[in-house]
C-alpha cells in the first residue's frame, strides 16, 4: 500500500471548507438539545400531566433508535407532513424550499433533547434539597428558585456530561453525508474520490476530528473551573 | 402575632402533630422543647408551609393560611411574611455570603440592588462577619455559615424567624458564636420560635417555653416554671435526662 503523507495535508485543507458545516449542526442540535432537554426534564420531574407522559415517550423512542433513523425519518417523513399542512391550508410553501441543512438541524436538535433531558435531570437531583427549601423559605416562587437556585448548581454538575453529549452529537454530525449535506466527513469522501486516495483522506478527516474535540474538552474544563469556583474551599 | 390552631400532620400511619394549638405574641422568644419525634421541627415547619399539615390553620396578622391545599399565593404570602434557619444552613452555595443575604432582597423584596448590598453588609457586620462578605459558603467554618443564615433571615425583616435546631450540626467549640448572635437579636425584639436542644439558651433567652412530647404540647409557660417547677411527669423526665445535674442553687 503507497500511503501519500503529503496529501493528508492537502485533504485536510481542503476539509476546512466543510468545517463550518460540521460546526453549525454541531452548535444547533446542542443549543437546542439543551433547551428541548430541559424543558423534557423539567416536565418529567415535576410529573406535569400529559407532557410527562409525552416527555417520557419522546425519550424512550429516540433514545431507542439510532440517531441516523431521526435523520432518515425527519428528512423523509417532514416533507409529507409539511407539504400536506400546505396543501390544505392553501399556502405556497413547499417543503422543497427547506434547506437539507434545515433537515439534520431539526433531526438531530430532537436526538441530542433525549440524551440531555437525561443530562439535565441527573444534574437537578444532584441539588440539595435543603437548597430549595431555603429558597422556598425566603419567598422566592418556583419559577425563581428554578432559574437562580437549582439550574446554575445542576449546570455546574451535569458539565461533564454535558461536554461528552457535545463531541456525541460532534461525531454523530458525520451521518448528516447521508442526506448530501457536506459536512467533514462527506467532504473527506469527495476529496478521496477526486483523487484516489481514501486513507490518507480519512486520516485528516480522523485528527480534524480529533482537534475538535480536545478543543471541546478544553472549553468544558475551563468553564468547569469557572462554574465550580464555589466548590473549591480555602480563602480567596 | 401568630396562631396556630388545630394543626395536625401524619406521615405514613405515624400522627407526627395532634390538633395543635400555639399563639405567639409579636416581639416574643418561644423555645420549643422535646424529645425527638415529639413533633417540634414538624410544626416549625408547617409555619411556612415547608410542611403542608393536613388540618388546621396558621395565621399571621391578618393572613391565615389553612388546611393541606390553600392557595399558592397564600403559602407564598406566609412565607415572605416568616424566614427560617436551618439546622444545615442551607446557604445556596453557589452565591458569596453577601449575594446570599441579597437573594431575597432583591428577588423577592425587589429592594434595588445598591440598597440590598447595604442593607445585606450591615446585617452581615452585625452577626460578626463583615470581613467574609465575599466568601463562599465553602470558604466559611460552619459557626460562620450559620451566622450567614441568620443574616439572611434578619434582612428580610420579618415577622418572625423560625429556628431549626441551628447548633444542631455544629461542632461544640462553634456554638457559642451561634447562640451569641441569636441572643444579641432576640434583645433586639424580634419574634423568634426556637426548636433547640440549648438548655441553657432557653432558659436565659425564651420568653416562654413550650415542651412537646407524642405530636402534643404538653406543657408550657415560663422558662423557670418549666425548668424548675414542671407541672407534667414527662416534661420532668425529659429534662432529667437531658440535664442530669441537680435542679437546685446553694
Amino acid at each position: 500500500m503507497n500511503l501519500d503523507p503529503s496529501f493528508i495535508w492537502t485533504a485536510g485543507l481542503s476539509l476546512l471548507q466543510a468545517l463550518p458545516e460540521t460546526l453549525w449542526i454541531t452548535f444547533v442540535s446542542v443549543a437546542a438539545g439543551l433547551v428541548i432537554g430541559t424543558a423534557v426534564a423539567l416536565c418529567r420531574m415535576y410529573h406535569i400531566p400529559v407532557l410527562s407522559q409525552l416527555s417520557a415517550g419522546y425519550v424512550a423512542f429516540v433514545r431507542g433508535t439510532p440517531m441516523l433513523m431521526h435523520l432518515l425519518l425527519i428528512y423523509f417523513g417532514l416533507p409529507v407532513l409539511i407539504d400536506g399542512i400546505s396543501s390544505a391550508m392553501g399556502w405556497s410553501f413547499t417543503s422543497a424550499s427547506i434547506p437539507l441543512i434545515g433537515f439534520v438541524w431539526i433531526a438531530f436538535s430532537i436526538t441530542a433533547g433525549a440524551y440531555m433531558s437525561e443530562v439535565v435531570r441527573a444534574g437537578i437531583q444532584a441539588v440539595d434539597k435543603g437548597q430549595v427549601e431555603a429558597a422556598q423559605s425566603i419567598g422566592m416562587t418556583t419559577i425563581q428558585t428554578l432559574r437562580r437556585i437549582i439550574l446554575p448548581q445542576a449546570l455546574s454538575v451535569s458539565l461533564p456530561n454535558l461536554s461528552n453529549s457535545v463531541i456525541g452529537m460532534l461525531h454523530g454530525s458525520t451521518l448528516a453525508y447521508t442526506i448530501s449535506v457536506v459536512e467533514i466527513n462527506a467532504q473527506a469522501q469527495i476529496v478521496a474520490a477526486d483523487n484516489w486516495k481514501y486513507f490518507e483522506a480519512y486520516i485528516a478527516a480522523a485528527i480534524l476530528f480529533w482537534v475538535l474535540t480536545i478543543l471541546i474538552e478544553r472549553i468544558s474544563g475551563w468553564l468547569e473551573y469557572r462554574l465550580n469556583a464555589y466548590q473549591r474551599g480555602g480563602a480567596l | 402575632m401568630i396562631q396556630l390552631s388545630g394543626l395536625s400532620k401524619t406521615f405514613g400511619t405515624q400522627q407526627v402533630l395532634k390538633e395543635i394549638d400555639l399563639t405567639v405574641d409579636k416581639g416574643e422568644v418561644v423555645v420549643i422543647l422535646g424529645p425527638s419525634g415529639s413533633g417540634k421541627t414538624t410544626m416549625l415547619r408547617c409555619i411556612n408551609y415547608l410542611e403542608r399539615p393536613d388540618a388546621g390553620e396558621v395565621r399571621i396578622g391578618h393572613l391565615a393560611v389553612q388546611g393541606k391545599h390553600p392557595s399558592r399565593r397564600d403559602i407564598h404570602q406566609l412565607r415572605q411574611r416568616t424566614a427560617m434557619v436551618f439546622q444545615q444552613y442551607n446557604l445556596f452555595k453557589h452565591r458569596t455570603a453577601l449575594e446570599n443575604v441579597m437573594e431575597g432582597l432583591t428577588v423577592v423584596q425587589r429592594i434595588p440592588r445598591s440598597e440590598a448590598r447595604e442593607i445585606s453588609a450591615r446585617m452581615l457586620e452585625k452577626v460578626g462577619l463583615g470581613s467574609k462578605l465575599d466568601h463562599y459558603p465553602g470558604q466559611l467554618s460552619g459557626g460562620q455559615q450559620q451566622r450567614v443564615g441568620i443574616a439572611r433571615a434578619l434582612a428580610l425583616n420579618p415577622e418572625v424567624i423560625l429556628f431549626d435546631e441551628p447548633t444542631s450540626a455544629l461542632d461544640p467549640e462553634l456554638v457559642g458564636e451561634v447562640l451569641e448572635v441569636i441572643r444579641r437579636i432576640a434583645r433586639e425584639g424580634i419574634t423568634m420560635i426556637v426548636v433547640t436542644h440549648e438548655m441553657g439558651f432557653a432558659r436565659d433567652v425564651a420568653n416562654r417555653v413550650v415542651f412537646m412530647d407524642g405530636g402534643v404540647i404538653v406543657e408550657e409557660g415560663q422558662p423557670e416554671e418549666i425548668f424548675q417547677r414542671p407541672r407534667e411527669e414527662r416534661t420532668r423526665q425529659f429534662l432529667q435526662r437531658i440535664m442530669p445535674e441537680p435542679n437546685y442553687s446553694i
